[in-house]
């Protein structure tokens, strides 16, 4: 028999967002760590991974790495939504893209009903993070919904825009150079575990 | 240690002032000292290297390159005795988990200079060398790849994982 919790725990799936190039890479092995740890299949299933639509190689490359440790994925993992902002794009433009992704992602996460949302920039998670905060403080979410962001691993002495815009936002911020870990030591919510990468 | 094969790798960029300094008199001596006998070269979004038959004559090392290789694990990387880079994230990570010895070259004209200041911190820890063009020939000459050391990541990740899981469970 589940017990409630269990049920709960169900329930609610995982969101991870996947950046492409470098910040897909960490992901993907930030994921496989979580899903050989104890409880960790049972904790994140079900995982959606959101991509931008212009993003033609995260879904294989996570695909593979997750193969590796014996979770296999299909069409209802991946979630497609706009990119809010291209490279080169106008400022007048980019107002608008970044109101349709914010809409998208209100939308997402509304219905989907994350219990964590996962990040580690660029760009494209900044909506989610913002659309998850939202819901939450409104109560469409519970108070237990997690917004975590790892910053990169490139993000030596400085946080990255991504990582300073959402900062006010997240449960946990991870860092993975001592310099930034001393440059928040007094934020409740940033932390450093050493390398992980 | 000889330095039979070097590989040269700039990513996803283009740094032709790289593949200048590498192929100049000034490099290719100590290549030539340090035994080197293949030169490997990625060129990303630059242009090749024109010269490859002189220096196989004048130096005796012969070049092997092309723009772009997509393999995993990267073998060029693999085979290499000492790897020259540019300053990726990428780049030094493929470099530090394959566990090879790096030189990682700065670009000086780039604005946005965080990836410099990861080469910095990683060659502050000891794991890899690091120096912009102007100091490449010197810095080759100094470099003792046997000081290097081996990167390593104890069970960091396990906490962060512990630590996320414990989290979700409250």
């Amino acid at each position: 028999m589940t017990s409630p919790n269990k049920q709960n725990e169900t329930k609610y799936p995982v969101f991870i967002v996947l950046g492409s190039g470098g910040h897909t890479a960490e992901m993907c092995t930030i994921n496989m760590a979580l899903l050989t740890s104890a409880r960790g299949k049972e904790i994140y299933n079900p995982v959606r991974y959101i991509i931008a639509n212009d993003d033609i190689t995260s879904r294989s490359r996570i695909t593979s790495a997750m193969q590796k440790v014996g979770v296999a994925l299909d069409d209802t993992s991946f979630i497609y939504v706009p990119r809010s902002r291209k490279v080169g794009q106008s400022y007048l433009s980019s107002v608008f893209t970044t109101l349709w992704a914010l809409l998208w992602s209100f939308w997402l996460v509304w219905s989907g009903q994350p219990k964590l949302l996962l990040c580690n920039g660029p760009g494209t998670c900044v909506p989610f993070c913002i659309a998850t905060y939202i819901c939450r403080q409104i109560r469409r979410l519970p108070s237990t919904t997690k917004i975590v962001f790892v910053e990169s691993w490139c993000r030596v002495r400085t946080l990255s825009l991504s990582g300073k815009l959402l900062r006010p936002l997240l449960d946990l911020l991870v860092v993975q150079w001592p310099a930034l870990a001393e440059k928040y030591k007094n934020a409740y919510n940033v932390k450093y575990f050493g390398k992980i990468m | 240690m000889q330095w039979k094969i070097i590989y040269v790798t700039v990513g996803t960029t283009r740094f032709d002032e790289l593949i200048k300094a590498v192929t100049s008199a000034q490099v290719l001596n100590v290549l030539q000292k340090r035994g080197c006998q293949n030169l490997v070269i990625q060129y990303g979004h630059g242009s090749p290297v024109k010269n490859s038959r002189n220096i196989l004559h004048d130096y005796g090392i012969t070049i092997e390159q092309y723009d772009f290789k997509l393999e995993v694990p990267r073998t060029d990387i693999l085979n290499a005795d000492l790897i020259i880079g540019h300053a990726g994230a990428g780049t030094c990570m493929d470099i530090l988990n394959h566990g090879r010895a790096g030189i990682i070259v700065i670009n000086d004209k780039l604005m946005d200079n965080h990836q410099s200041e990861l080469a910095q911190q990683l060659s502050d820890e000891g794991y890899l060398y690091y120096s912009n063009i102007e100091g490449l020939a010197k810095a080759m000459e100094l470099a003792n790849l046997e000081e290097l050391k081996p990167y390593e990541k104890s069970n960091n990740m396990k906490s962060f994982v512990r630590y996320l899981n414990e989290m979700l469970a409250t």
